[in-house]
């Protein structure tokens, strides 16, 4: 890597910090106060700035473990496996919550907090795949190389197997709401559209400082391991 | 190609000699037939509702778990890097276990058919069952033969696969049963099933094949 990426890179640990907790801070007024109430569904409906850009997250996460999976079986350097399992640890943290808010808006407006719809579905199983992943990972050493490469297949699997996943599903079953932000002409009003983009902007960042944090993370301990199992070979000689 | 046949043929003698291994994947299948049987009660009403996602749910639990074991020689003995080493190329090794693996269990799931057959009185044996059994089937054992590696390497495996590869094969659960249904005659909806199993079987062979060489790689 260039010098100058490196730097900017670094960078992360100085701009996220920050930016995340402004950002975060911002959404929270907006989504609490500024946001108008919404007519049908009340105050239940100020949970959306935070699952609809948690959700779109969770996709982003899974994304970099897909692309660092394939740097690992390409490559052969642990740095991409820490991404990969840190990447994942986040998206399977935000999968959680898109579900955990999605049944707390469910329940009053569906009248169910879960149901088998085909997007909750499809979330679901994203949840199973990633977390018989990082299960896979954990059990065993974080400094085996060969580990890597199997648990990095798995990475490619299970993000190939989405479109699989989402086809099946809707097939078998269809009651969320269609998006109504990406069609030509938005459905959502302006202030409501802001916020959620505000909400956009500091969820993205809260990911991207978490992710930042767990690869670190994964980091330190292959270091670890590495140091450990020469401690162990010096005092064997 | 004439080497994954050998591979194949070596795999099925091992399976042979060593059939204690996949005579309990045959003997789990029949316990879960029967388990299901007492459990749903399935002699007394009309069970054909019930009996596809009795069946895939026997051969999909029944198929991870033989799979399981298809390294689990190699591992045992140390001679997995022996068999890396041998002229046959991984792709090579890997088509060759994955059709070892396919014909016992399509051994394993027609027995269970007949059994199934006898014991809830529903003609299960056409060649429609049959040729979605056996889509389905190389759906499954491609992807769980390319997951068994990761046995060979890491402890508790007996948990490990199913809950690595159960979530994997959601779309053709999905897919075979509702196949499955609609050949028996149950409304099942309009979706083109067994276009779902077919797409579902191609991409796991496609992907198994090319991933498995560069995971075994050393």
């Amino acid at each position: 890597m260039s010098a100058l990426a490196v730097r900017l890179l670094n960078l992360r640990w100085t701009v996220l910090p920050p930016a995340t907790g402004i950002a975060m801070m911002a959404m929270i007024v907006g989504a609490l106060v500024a946001a108008p109430r919404e007519i049908i569904e009340g105050e239940v409906q100020r949970l959306m700035y935070i699952h609809v850009p948690s959700a779109i997250a969770t996709y982003g996460a899974f994304f970099i473990t897909f692309v660092a999976s394939i740097m690992v079986l390409w490559k052969r350097d642990m740095r991409w496996d820490a991404l990969a399992r840190g990447s994942a640890q986040v998206g399977v943290l935000f999968t959680a919550l898109v579900l955990l808010s999605g049944a707390i808006w469910g329940r009053p407006i569906w009248g169910v907090y879960w149901t088998w719809d085909a997007r909750l579905t499809t979330t679901l199983i994203l949840f199973l795949i990633y977390s018989a992943y990082l299960l896979a990972r954990a059990i065993s050493d974080s400094t085996d190389e060969q580990a890597a490469r199997y648990a990095a297949v798995i990475g490619i699997v299970g993000f190939l197997d989405v479109p699989l996943i989402q086809m099946s599903v809707r097939w078998w079953r269809t009651l969320h709401p269609q998006p109504i932000i990406f069609t030509t002409k938005p459905a959502l009003p302006g202030e409501m559209l802001i916020v959620l983009l505000i909400g956009f902007v500091a969820v993205f960042l809260l990911a991207a400082w978490l992710i930042s944090l767990s690869t670190e993370a994964e980091r330190l301990h292959q270091r670890l391991a590495g140091v450990r199992a020469g401690v162990d070979r010096h005092e064997g000689a | 190609m004439s080497l994954a046949w050998v591979v194949m043929q070596k795999d099925l003698r091992l399976a042979w000699r060593n059939r204690t291994a996949w005579l309990s994947a045959g003997a789990f299948a029949t316990i879960s037939v029967l388990i299901y049987s007492f459990a749903f009660d399935l002699a007394t009403r009309d069970v054909r509702p019930l009996l596809p996602g009795v069946l895939w749910t026997t051969f999909l639990f029944a198929g991870v778990f033989a799979a399981g074991q298809s390294f689990q020689h190699e591992a045992d003995e140390g001679t997995f890097d022996a068999v890396l080493l041998s002229p046959a190329s991984p792709t090579a090794i890997f088509f060759g276990k994955a059709a070892s693996n396919l014909i016992a269990l399509l051994v394993i799931e027609c027995s269970q058919l007949v059994l199934a057959t006898i014991l809830f009185n529903t003609a299960l044996i056409s060649a429609e069952l049959l040729a979605i059994v056996f889509v389905g089937t190389v759906g499954y054992v491609s992807l769980t033969t390319l997951l068994s590696i990761m046995g060979s390497r890491v402890r508790s495996r007996a948990v490990l696969l199913p809950v690595l590869s159960m979530p994997l094969l959601i779309p053709l659960l999905i897919g075979a049963v509702r196949a499955t249904g609609a050949s028996l005659g149950i409304e099942a909806g309009t979706a083109p099933w067994m276009l779902l199993l077919a797409v579902f079987a191609l991409w796991s062979t496609l992907i198994s094949a090319l991933l498995f060489p560069i995971a075994v790689e050393r």
